[in-house]
């Protein structure tokens, strides 16, 4: 099983771009068998559930890293490992890092995680990517593409391509409703 | 060789900060402070009040039911609009899984370690350690050759430095006293608890389509169509499948977490002593078990200065005093003025000054009751139920004792539950009452649908002007309340009260200090360097908060920065 798994809060600007590009990647291809696709939010320690019995971990992320706004930086399991672990801050932390850990020493965790982090210009508390962010989405999703190929299960891309659902991005104007009476 | 840096960027909910001086080995003042300006509400002015709950369910990543629940809650309160019963049922099986879940990570994975030495276990006697445990529980993984894997792993990773997921675990620490044998028992049951931990989030994702963030809401709901016999509608195969899951989870709760529990409380006995702080308790009923929710299985009420005679119980979620009762103040907090504002009337108005714990120093408000400092939780949970003479919570309340005492040759009475090792009790209990309510709960909704009965969802109307409403849950952490104002159908405003609001918030008008703060007090840190101890008061409570703890002497000067983890709010 390989999971593709977006991090972020969908309500902090930048910071939506893992569920943004899961978004996209559902609306633009088919999923391939055996491959899941999965908005996690942001979902601490609670992300073992999305790890434990995957083979492989395709994961989506802003990163705090050197570098421009809407860099794309591509971390590798070993990488991701080879940094001392941080102390956690909370169990809202991503917890990539501490996952794998937990995982390993149950025995258990996928063998491969590619980590596809982006630099975010913004994360304030408001819904919307900043345009240095979205731009590159095309590549995010083309790097997700290239592991997947690489893993074996190549994208298919839908013969109608369908819109992409990242409700959180509507207006307020066209979510308030004329349903009042 | 290049240097790769990998640190995500900080989430949401901000970090949660504790200044404690200490003076002669003794926490002398507390302060807790919320170290980032949320004001997420404010996302969701203007925006259709169907659709609020799809954003109060992103408002934190780990207790996104929570929000989603008290959100449609609060809309059909201002619509006055009933839900089916189906609707009912199915949210508190999704409640009491997610309960269930959430109680589980918290006493293994985020606090245990404040009183398991993970380093010690390499030293225990696997033989030994197997010995204890079939002497105090009938679970089938204690064997010594479970336990003998578990070591041998645990070798190979301290061999291998990565203890580092441990870091918050002072091993070592004079203030740790678990014996070799019980330390290596934990990490075992540390490990287990991942596995229990899934069964009881996969119950949340068969109702709820998904996890973390549940799709099977609506005003008026839910969307799970039943049919028991087709593949794609909620049947029977998958109400079978949550039963069994239930019952899995349920026998880790008796066999492991309540043994556990009562060991490490037996042998920690001393902080049944520490910890008490606010004793006013809060709580409001949940688990209804009739579509009008005018009864329910977890009682609500309020009991001021630990008195437990002095229980005044909420009779329903819209209970008049507790509509009134509730207010939030920004005196201490980062906001302009001084004012106490009922949440409908509720202002969120920045104004940042560094901190000043003779002033301002929180982006927490402080949430009263009838201008009360409230403790929530499921320390509040238990009280309140159990003063009302609650059968489960009786139940399993005077088991823990026993068995507690018996383990600790003394005798501890409800008394010791106002306290640190209290709180970690009271939730194992409220476990254990939502484990035994899951059967209950999946009877009704099995015994509901076989009656004939598959009605999902009542359209939602929303008449033009204003209607003010408010949604409760007593979520894992305590009380969650979330108003809203409607105007012609939008949101005019939008708060939210949360768990971790009430127990982090600072000082009042009045300088009454907040949970936290006055639990903190009297704390014993024999080593301002490793303030373990104050951790485990803090982390007693969940806090769904990242914490930075600075501890300070008394000339004030910082000693040291510790970074740990807590647990928004929920």
């Amino acid at each position: 099983m390989i999971n593709v798994i977006g991090l972020g809060n969908v309500l902090m600007g930048d910071d939506a771009v893992g569920p943004y590009v899961i978004e996209h990647l559902r609306a633009a291809y088919h999923c391939p068998d055996g491959v899941e696709f999965c908005d996690a939010g942001t979902p601490g320690l609670d992300l073992i559930p999305f790890m434990a019995d995957t083979d492989a971990c395709i994961i989506v992320d802003t990163v705090k890293a050197g570098g421009a706004p809407g860099d794309m930086r591509v971390y590798r399991l070993e990488q991701i490992l080879a940094n001392a672990p941080l102390p956690r801050l909370g169990p809202h932390e991503p917890g990539v890092k501490e996952t794998l850990i937990t995982l390993h020493l149950a025995g258990r965790g996928p063998r491969e995680v590619v980590l596809i982090g982006v630099i975010p210009e913004q994360t304030e508390a408001w819904p919307g990517l900043s345009p240095v962010v979205r731009d590159r989405v095309p590549e995010l999703i083309a790097q997700v593409a290239e592991e997947l190929q690489r893993l074996g299960v190549p994208l298919v891309k839908r013969d109608a391509p369908g819109t992409a659902d990242t409700w959180w991005e509507r207006p307020v104007d066209a979510t308030a409703s004329s349903h009042a009476s | 060789m290049a240097k790769v840096t990998i640190d995500p960027v900080t989430r949401i909910e901000g970090h949660l900060r504790i200044d404690v001086e200490v003076d002669g080995g003794r926490v002398t003042k507390a302060w807790s402070s919320g170290q980032m300006f949320r004001g997420i509400e404010r996302i969701l002015e203007g925006r259709d009040p169907r659709e609020a709950w799809l954003f109060t369910q992103r408002f934190c990543g780990v207790c996104t039911t929570v929000h989603a629940i008290a959100s449609v809650r609060a809309v059909e309160h201002a619509l006055k609009l009933e839900i089916p019963p189906n609707a009912q049922y199915i949210r508190n099986l999704i409640l009491i899984a997610h309960g269930l879940h959430d109680h589980i990570v918290h006493f293994y994975h985020l606090s245990a370690l404040d009183f398991v030495d993970v380093v010690s276990a390499l030293k225990a006697d696997p033989m030994k350690a197997s010995q204890v445990a079939e002497s105090l529980s009938e679970w089938p993984h204690n064997g010594y050759k479970d336990l003998k894997a578990v070591q041998e792993r645990l070798s190979g990773f301290v061999g291998q430095g990565q203890l580092g997921i441990f870091a918050n675990g002072y091993w070592g620490h004079p203030a740790m006293r678990l014996s070799p044998e019980i330390n290596l028992l934990a990490v075992a049951h540390y490990l287990q608890a991942l596995e229990y931990q899934r069964k009881a989030n996969q119950i949340v994702a068969i109702l709820g389509s998904k996890t973390p963030n549940i799709q099977n809401l609506a005003v008026g709901g839910v969307a799970n169509a039943i049919n028991l016999d087709n593949e794609a509608t909620l049947n029977m195969t998958k109400l079978y499948t949550i039963r069994s899951l239930f019952a899995e989870v349920k026998q880790f709760l008796e066999q492991v977490y309540f043994p556990d529990v009562c060991a490490i409380g037996a042998m920690y006995p001393e902080w049944f002593g520490y910890g008490r702080g606010v004793d006013n308790y809060l709580a409001v009923p949940d688990l209804p078990t009739d579509a009008a929710a005018t009864a329910f299985d977890m009682p609500g009420g309020v009991i001021m200065n630990g008195d437990l005679k002095s229980v005044q119980p909420f009779s329903t979620w819209t209970d008049p005093s507790f509509e009134q009762g509730v207010t939030e103040n920004v005196t201490r907090a980062y906001y302009e003025g001084d004012k106490t504002l009922h949440p409908w009337e509720g202002e969120t108005n920045p104004k940042y000054n560094p901190f000043d714990a003779d002033r301002k120093y929180s982006w927490i408000k402080a949430p009263r009751f009838n201008g009360q400092a409230m403790q929530v939780g499921p320390l509040a949970q238990v009280l309140v139920a159990f003063a009302q003479g609650d059968p489960l919570t009786t139940k399993w309340a005077s088991r823990t004792l026993e068995v507690a005492s018996k383990v600790a040759g003394t005798q501890l009475t409800p008394a010791a539950l106002h306290s640190t090792m209290g709180r970690h009790a009271a939730r194992m209990i409220r476990t254990q009452v939502l484990g035994e309510l899951a059967m209950k709960h999946w009877d009704l909704l099995v015994n509901n649908i076989g009656s004939g009965d598959t009605d999902i969802f009542n359209e939602p109307v929303f008449p033009s002007g204003e209607q003010r409403g408010f949604g409760v849950h007593e979520a894992p952490r305590g009380t969650l309340s979330h108003w809203i104002v409607i105007d012609s159908g939008k949101i005019k405003n939008y708060q939210a009260v949360v768990p971790s609001t009430w127990n982090a918030g600072p000082r009042d008008e009045h300088d009454q200090p907040g949970p936290y703060e006055a639990s903190l007090v009297g704390n014993p840190v024999a080593d301002a360097e490793r303030p373990l101890e104050a951790l485990r008061t803090v982390h007693s409570f969940d806090p769904c908060i990242a914490c930075a703890i600075h501890t300070l002497d008394v000339d004030g000067k910082e000693q040291s920065r510790v970074r740990v983890l807590g647990s928004v709010p929920a």
